[in-house]
């Protein structure tokens, strides 16, 4: 609507009645279609040119279509109902008022799903809880309805009754075996893994100084600029197509699969473009339910996460707690390093088994240690799932070797780029795992980051070359 | 007042998942004109891996970036993929689609050999030509190679290949094997001032030093580099999700889990590490997670230089940073008149 000029011959039409309103319709976009190629795509050879993004262009001008601009006739919208409790046994879900409310066109509960669970290593996580919840995100029932508002308002006229159980939730704690298990029967850890090298205990006993040190990192969400969203739409055929933001299509689809009970070759899983994932979509979690409420209504499902679904219901990176114990020669040179690491796992194993591995191999810093003595525990808890993240566990230790590092690096007085110069590996130089490295360039990164810094060791330069900036 | 740190972290990073199989595959196909579709079960999530992998097909096949098209992530149309996730597209499925062009290049060469008069093995791929190798004027344009190939000789150019990287597993009572491929190496350095009055931490300069095999594409990796600075900058400072006793989330919204902003950003300096490695797509290794993971190592230590103080547990917010400063204090007797600041830190002219 162009400014707020009325025109004479006609009343102003936010005066008219909502019902004869015309709809409010934003203006049409115009861009170019004749559409120019920076020259970097074109070019060859391709490799090594700063080549713009094929995408690039429809996001810069807003063309993009994520799962939430997509829509489909009929389309319904769904909802999950969290459990809002850490830890509790069902009793008993009564869905008949959400059911019979109008515009509500299905309603499921995890006993509705064929193979309610699922997991890249362990498959102990459900698509909607069933008997017992682990987790306060962890969803309940779906329902579909034929606006977003009404499938909300129908999450609370479901009546969950819950028998409570005190939650565990410290990490160390569960780690104790005395601790009820989470996942009773099972135990607590449900991930162990060992790293041993030379003797630790000797390189101690041959060291001039010993240093101790304990680290813990928090839980911390991806955050993408797109929630987790799906459309999915079960067809005549019984065959089902998802528009999904997984990031890994192979995965989900066989896990889709897996849940529902049907063959791969009726399952069509497509990925649009993700606006973000950061690991954090790298398994389904919603899929198998909006399918089988499509199936149920014959309609296309959507369901796109809120924010708070983001955070309770999705993957999170693992909160460590790392113990590292370092023996050193008066030089700075590392003869010996033990750690411990204990990874606070959240209610399901996700991906902890990996993140447990490779924090575990990386925990020893980039450095040439002969005697090194790992040992890594992931333990359940009754919090938001930890999973895939950025990194794997290797912020989390890098966090903990690099501030141990410059702990000896201080009560030897010596410089931080000396100490790791003096350690790290070189072309050739065994792992924590004894592979043979190649292609190991971080001495030149040390090097480069260090000249472009402005890295003097011989005193805080940094502060006199960019005096102008305080 | 203001006191000014500095602190380093260097990091490993693996490509690929450990020990497991991940494997890749992808379908190159050269159209009539010379351009290409790569099909791959891979997703773009933002980073650009599309992009890059356009680029090590259309390397491979000697054309433009601009003239692969990329046909991505449906399991009814593309082959299969690990997908995004271990920093292992650029390495694993840049390796398949390079293979797979491989294969495209091996008929094309196979028609133009005939064309030109030479043996196949003779043949190069380049500048949208197949050129005899050493006597760039005798050439064919690689359209006009693709057009015979389908109307003439009846051989369409496509190839298919997979990739997965070659591990050892490891012993479970020692850890000993090969569980990666190969690994990127790094450092980053920042630069910080911590306010020792209210503990405030503000992250002036990262210079991020990355190796990622051969750049495929410089821009997007500096693109992913600064992305992951900000990610460790929140993950170094600020981000946390807090519990209640009943371990329900007490901050699940983006009013009371803080991030950073565009205002809490660094002065970022991206420098590219030369590095080639034999077993990527054109000595290609990766770059995704690797540049976060020393960003919060490096602030840290950036904070301790700065004021004296080592944090134990992240996040570094204010509150921890001042009680720790506090607590040094307590603990030294304050030497009066002597001007010496508590810490290795220099004092920042207000």
């Amino acid at each position: 609507m162009a400014q707020n000029t009325k025109v004479a011959d006609k009343p102003d039409v936010l005066e008219q009645p909502e019902i004869l309103r015309p709809p409010t319709i934003a203006p049409l976009v115009t861009f170019p279609l004749e559409v120019v190629v920076p020259e970097g795509r074109q070019q060859t050879p391709a490799v090594g040119q700063r080549a713009t993004r094929a995408d690039g262009r429809l996001h810069g001008l807003g063309q993009t279509k994520y799962i939430d601009d997509m829509y489909f006739p009929n389309m319904l919208f769904a909802k999950i109902k969290r459990a809002g409790v850490a830890s509790a046994r069902i009793k008993s879900i009564d869905t008949k008022e959400a059911e019979a409310m109008p515009g509500v066109m299905a309603v499921i509960t995890g006993r509705d799903i064929p193979c309610n669970s699922f997991g890249p290593s362990l498959k102990d996580q459900p698509v909607l809880a069933d008997t017992r919840v682990f987790h306060a995100g962890d969803g309940v029932a779906a329902v579909a309805a034929v606006t977003e508002q009404i499938a909300t308002e129908a999450l609370d006229k479901i009546k969950v009754e819950y028998e409570m159980l005190t939650p565990v939730l410290d990490p160390l704690e569960s780690l104790k075996l005395e601790t009820p298990g989470v996942h009773a029967p099972s135990a607590n850890v449900y991930g162990h893994k060992v790293i041993k090298k030379g003797d630790v205990e000797k390189a101690f006993a041959e060291s001039d100084h010993i240093f101790e040190g304990t680290f813990r990192t928090q839980m911390v969400e991806h955050v993408p600029l797109e929630p987790h969203a799906t459309i999915a739409q079960w067809d005549a055929n019984g065959r089902v197509t998802l528009y999904s933001t997984l990031g890994r299509i192979t995965l989900g689809r066989a896990d889709i699969s897996r849940t529902l009970g049907i063959p791969m070759s009726r399952i069509r899983v497509v990925a649009t473009v993700v606006g973000g994932n950061f690991g954090g979509k790298n398994e389904i979690t919603t899929e198998p339910a909006l399918a089988l409420l499509s199936k149920k209504t014959g309609r296309p499902v959507k369901c796109t996460f809120t924010r708070v679904e983001e955070f309770i219901a999705s993957t999170t990176r693992h909160p460590l707690v790392m113990d590292y114990k370092t023996g050193v020669t008066k030089q700075g040179k590392i003869l010996g390093r033990k750690i411990r690491l204990v990874l606070d796992g959240g209610a399901y194993c996700s991906w902890s088994e990996t993140t447990l591995g490779k924090a575990c191999i990386l925990s020893a810093g980039p450095y040439n240690i002969e005697n090194l003595y790992v040992e890594a525990f992931v333990v359940y808890t009754n919090k938001t799932m930890t999973g895939a993240m950025r990194g794997f566990g290797a912020p989390q230790v890098c966090y903990a070797y690099e501030s141990h590092m410059d702990d000896i690096a201080t009560a030897l007085n010596i410089d931080p780029l000396e100490i790791r110069l003096l350690n790290v590996f070189e072309e050739g130089s065994l792992s924590p795992t004894s592979q043979k490295l190649h292609s190991v360039v971080v001495k030149e990164s040390l090097l480069q980051a260090a000249k472009r810094f402005g890295w003097n060791t011989n005193g805080n330069e940094s502060a006199k070359t960019n005096g102008g900036r305080s | 007042m203001k006191r000014r740190g500095r602190g380093m972290a260097c990091m490993w990073y693996p490509i690929g998942f450990t020990v497991a199989a991940n494997p890749s595959s992808a379908v190159v196909k050269m159209n009539e004109d010379g351009t290409a579709t790569l099909l791959t079960g891979t997703v773009e999530t933002g980073q650009g891996s599309l992009t890059i992998l356009a680029q090590i097909t259309a390397q491979e096949l000697g054309i433009a970036t601009d003239d692969v098209h990329v046909v991505s992530a449906d399991t009814d149309a593309t082959p299969m993929d690990t997908g995004a996730i271990a920093s292992r597209t650029t390495y694993v499925t840049g390796n398949a689609a390079r293979l797979a062009a491989e294969k495209c290049k091996k008929i094309l060469f196979d028609v133009a050999a005939p064309m030109l008069g030479v043996k196949p093995s003779q043949l190069e791929a380049k500048d949208h030509k197949i050129i005899v190798k050493g006597f760039p004027q005798r050439n064919v344009h690689i359209g006009d190679v693709a057009n015979h190939a389908r109307l003439v000789t009846g051989e369409p150019p496509i190839g298919s290949a997979s990739f997965n990287p070659e591990t050892v597993a490891l012993d479970p009572e020692t850890g000993q094997g090969k569980p990666f491929g190969t690994y990127v190496y790094a450092t980053q350095i920042a630069e910080v001032d911590v306010d020792d009055e209210t503990g405030e931490v503000e992250v002036l300069r990262v210079v991020a030093s990355h190796d990622c095999g051969t750049a495929i594409n410089p821009m997007l990796v500096e693109g992913q580099v600064e992305g992951g600075i900000s990610m460790g900058v929140g993950f170094a400072l600020e981000e946390e999700i807090l519990f209640d006793a009943n371990g329900r989330q007490i901050n699940p919204n983006l009013t009371n889990y803080i991030m950073p902003t565009s205002l809490d950003m660094p002065e970022v300096e991206v420098d590219i590490v030369d590095s080639y490695d034999p077993t990527g797509p054109f000595g290609a290794k990766g770059v995704g997670e690797p540049t976060l993971v020393p960003t919060a190592a490096a602030i840290l230590n950036a904070i301790h230089n700065a004021v004296g103080v080592r944090i134990h547990s992240l996040p570094a917010t204010a509150e921890k940073v001042y009680a720790a400063i506090k607590a040094k204090r307590e603990q030294q007797p304050r030497q009066i008149g002597t001007g010496v600041p508590p810490a290795g830190g220099q004092p920042v002219a207000q």
